[in-house]
């Protein structure tokens, strides 16, 4: 369903992604690990071209857009397919949560406002969070702002959905509701791809896990391979670095 | 002998003339606005040496007492476009250049530099995130503009651009140099006409001081309905 094949990138003179291949199939939850810097981040801004690639192709719902010659037009076509949940919500803040979900439906979409709000209502009930709709985000702890993120994403029904280190801002005892969120998400068929360091919840979600290192994938597998099995000296040093660090 | 009554009369001649200088005021305040955003705009592109020139006129601007470049526009403005328009053949009549329209030209020009300051601030104060949401949601660059940057940037430029507006009220009364009409102009003609020059000036700066009360109260009710509940 999604498909990337041979995706460079860098900036000036350092190589950030070298020769990325990457297979996704429609409700597959795949997810990137690895050390900071090593371009999983970048490669989720890759997917829906908030990065430009120097080069490589990508597929997403039938077709086949290569990143060294695409069109605006194309790059409007690819991102109304994808959907993204940032780091830092990025919510816009002069809207209410409501007009937050409901704005893109309108916008890009082109629906009715009566469209719109049915679906964004539906979207908030299932982050559990319609009684906030006319709430603004600042009045919102960031949890919250982050499930209204993902109400947001699915909202426009995308092919796939990315999650750029959708805790990392998070304050400890916030995160838990947000991956509960993201938990029912992928039990839903949504195809996922996310970028995490939480390891138990990667192991918990994933179908797949990707172990990134210095812009390559340096191994895959399901994720009873990567946690519990890796042969690769990498992941494992990767993993033993971080199971002290943070136990 | 101050007297009430001529302070009164005074204030309603004087009342005559507030729209005009309103009028005024506003289409200078939206030249300069456009002028200001095109100036932000051509130095956010950073080409060299257009930057310096930029620079070096917004110093000058800046530097220089804005009597002094209403006389410089005065009587270099119908040169300038006398010579210009010659070049298309057209002749021109400099002393047909209307004055109110050197006044427009002047302040507008005077204030884009401000203007320009304002929305460099506004633009600055606008998070990128909310950007990237836009862009990763599907939304073409004028739509991000107008949906996401313009509301946002015209909430926050909105106090220090009516700051300008009622600065550019006040620095109209300059415009009577050049023999435009305006609220301190007005003072002086109706104080002229029965030398009660003090109850003019008086009923002036209560028609100054009216205007900008009423016109503050205004803009932090609509900043306020602006702004709605976000912080």
């Amino acid at each position: 369903m999604l498909n990337i094949e041979h995706l460079d990138l860098s900036f000036g003179d350092s190589k950030v992604l070298d020769d990325i291949n990457l297979e996704v199939h429609k409700g597959e939850v795949i997810t990137f690990i690895g050390p900071s810097g090593t371009g999983k981040t970048s490669l989720l801004r890759c997917i829906n071209l908030l990065e430009k690639p120097d080069g490589g192709r990508i597929t997403l719902g039938g077709d086949t857009y290569d990143y060294g010659s695409i069109t605006k037009k194309e790059t409007l076509d690819l991102r109304r397919k994808t959907a993204m949940v940032f780091q830092q919500y990025n919510l816009f803040k002069n809207k209410t949560v409501l007009e937050n979900v409901m704005d893109a439906q309108i916008v890009v979409q082109k629906k009715s406002k009566a469209a719109a709000r049915d679906k964004s209502m539906a979207e908030l009930a299932r982050v559990g969070l319609e009684a906030k709709a006319d709430a603004y985000p600042h009045q919102l702890s960031g949890g919250q702002q982050q499930r209204v993120s993902i109400a947001r994403a699915l909202a426009v029904e995308p092919e796939v959905i990315l999650f750029d280190e959708p805790t990392s801002a998070l304050d400890p005892e916030l995160v838990g509701e947000v991956l509960k969120t993201i938990g029912e998400v992928a039990g839903s068929g949504m195809t996922i791809i996310l970028v995490t360091h939480e390891m138990s919840f990667a192991e918990d979600i994933s179908d797949r896990v990707v172990f990134m290192d210095r812009g390559k994938v340096a191994e895959e597998g399901p994720p009873q391979q990567i946690f519990r099995h890796s042969n690769h000296a990498r992941t494992q040093q990767f993993l033993r670095k971080f199971y002290t660090a943070s136990h | 002998m101050f007297d009430i009554m001529t302070v009164f009369e005074s204030f309603v001649e004087i009342l005559k003339v507030v729209p005009k200088t309103l009028l005024l005021a506003l289409i200078i305040l939206v030249l300069s606005f456009m002028l200001g955003a095109a100036i932000t705009y051509i130095q956010s592109l950073g080409i060299p040496v257009v930057k310096q020139i930029i620079g070096v006129l917004q110093s000058f601007l800046r530097g220089t007492p804005n009597v002094v470049l209403l006389y410089l526009v005065y009587y270099a403005l119908p040169l300038v476009s006398a010579w210009f328009l010659g070049l298309f053949n057209v002749t021109l009549d400099p002393s047909s250049l209307n004055s109110t329209a050197i006044v427009i030209v002047t302040f507008s020009i005077c204030y884009s530099v401000f203007q320009s300051e304002i929305i460099r601030g506004a633009l600055h104060s606008l998070d990128k995130n909310q950007i990237e949401a836009a862009q990763s949601l599907g939304y073409s660059t004028t739509q991000t503009l107008r949906k996401v940057i313009i509301p946002q940037v015209m909430v926050e430029a909105l106090p220090d651009t009516m700051n300008a507006f009622l600065i550019i009220i006040k620095a109209l009364s300059l415009a009577f140099l050049v023999t435009v009409v305006d609220i301190f102009a007005q003072a002086r003609l109706v104080g002229a006409q029965s030398f009660s020059y003090l109850e003019a000036f008086v009923a002036a700066a209560l028609v100054y001081w009216g205007i900008c009360v009423i016109l503050t109260y205004a803009i932090d009710k609509l900043e306020n309905r602006m702004r709605r509940g976000y912080a």
